[in-house]
């Protein structure tokens, strides 16, 4: 019997039974989530890979036990939200470093042929566009940056997803999202226009 | 504005995948960790850590100097203290009630086997941090349960 990937429950049933073709399904469908749940916590690499490996260790462990199937998702994201503050904890800190500074920004370049000139043209524009954004993520506040980030993730998670993520009330997750993407619109605004909106 | 933020929201997707994706040798892991499953153990699972659980107050040892740890099955537990050395860690455990028992120290490289003895103690040597998982399994000639613990990143 083929397994359906968007059917999450499905999923979470055939690994239960030792398919690992559905437990690669879950991986792919589920593995943005869980990094992005690290970063968002503004983890480093080593300490956003140890709550990523071990929340995926955690889920294959406990895959028969899991009582909602189909919210395996909002299962994972309190796993790793729950590994990140006790990563935090560990390394004693609370304000975590950020990620965002060490992002390569450089674009990619190709070979500089008469085709690949216009292609360049509109990749540096993308690639300043995207620096941009990304400047402007660093500039919102705590609050906000933790929400997009879990946001961001590939494939988009779900409310209940994020609001496990961040331990927030699913009800708040819709309008603290749209409130979030109107400063990045505003911080993207101010730094084109060459003012620094305050905060 | 619900369209233009749906806009902006798949940007921020694909500058995400884009500029800070899963690395390649993490998803590989997470493929890999459902080969760590043992399918006829039961799960003891993780009921405190001092990390967590503690009052941040009392936590006046510093960060990385001990951590105490506790899973729970049934009427069992096992207590974990976890020191650290340096990048390295060292874990000593005591299961209660008292009871000899063979202690399988995993972790994603490698599995490190320890005896527990009468009194139910057994302590491991330098572990790298990261994450952890024991198995507990009766001792040489004896029947039981094998017992496997949540994982916790020590």
């Amino acid at each position: 019997m083929a397994v359906d990937p968007d059917d999450t429950g499905q999923l979470v049933r055939g690994a239960a039974g030792g398919d690992e073709v559905a437990w690669r399904g879950l991986v792919d469908r589920f593995s943005g989530l869980v990094w992005a749940v690290a970063r968002a916590h503004r983890l480093g690499d080593a300490d956003a890979a140890d709550v990523y490996q071990t929340t995926w260790l955690r889920l294959a462990e406990h895959i028969r036990r899991i009582d909602h199937p189909d919210r395996v998702g909002a299962w994972l994201a309190t796993a790793a939200r729950r590994e990140c503050l006790q990563s935090l904890r560990a390394a004693g800190r609370v304000l975590p470093t950020d990620d965002m500074d060490r992002l390569d920004l450089t674009p990619l370049t190709g070979n500089p042929t008469e085709e690949t000139v216009l292609a360049a043209e509109q990749e540096r524009e993308d690639a300043d566009r995207a620096a941009l954004v990304w400047q402007a993520l660093d500039r919102l506040s705590a609050r906000c940056r933790e929400l997009l980030r879990v946001l961001m993730a590939s494939p988009p998670p779900s409310y209940a997803e994020i609001a496990a993520a961040l331990g927030l009330p699913l009800g708040s997750i819709g309008p603290t999202r749209a409130r979030c993407l109107q400063r990045l619109r505003e911080e993207v605004a101010g730094i084109t226009g060459g003012a620094s909106s305050s905060n | 504005m619900r369209d233009s933020d749906d806009e902006l929201e798949a940007e921020l997707r694909q500058l995400a995948a884009r500029r800070d994706p899963v690395p390649a040798q993490l998803h590989q892991a997470a493929v890999d960790a459902f080969s760590w499953r043992d399918i006829d153990a039961e799960i003891a699972e993780l009921v405190y850590d001092s990390l967590l659980d503690a009052d941040p107050a009392s936590l006046v040892r510093g960060p990385a100097d001990q951590r105490l740890v506790s899973f729970a099955i049934g009427g069992m537990t096992i207590d974990l203290e976890v020191t650290g050395v340096g990048p390295g860690r060292t874990v000593m455990g005591q299961i209660v009630p008292p009871q000899r028992a063979t202690v399988d120290i995993r972790h994603p490289r490698d599995t490190v086997t320890v005896e527990a003895d009468d009194l139910g103690r057994f302590r491991s040597g330098p572990l790298p941090s990261g994450p952890a998982s024991l198995r507990l399994r009766p001792p040489p000639g004896a029947d039981g349960p094998v017992i496997v613990t949540d994982w916790v990143a020590l």
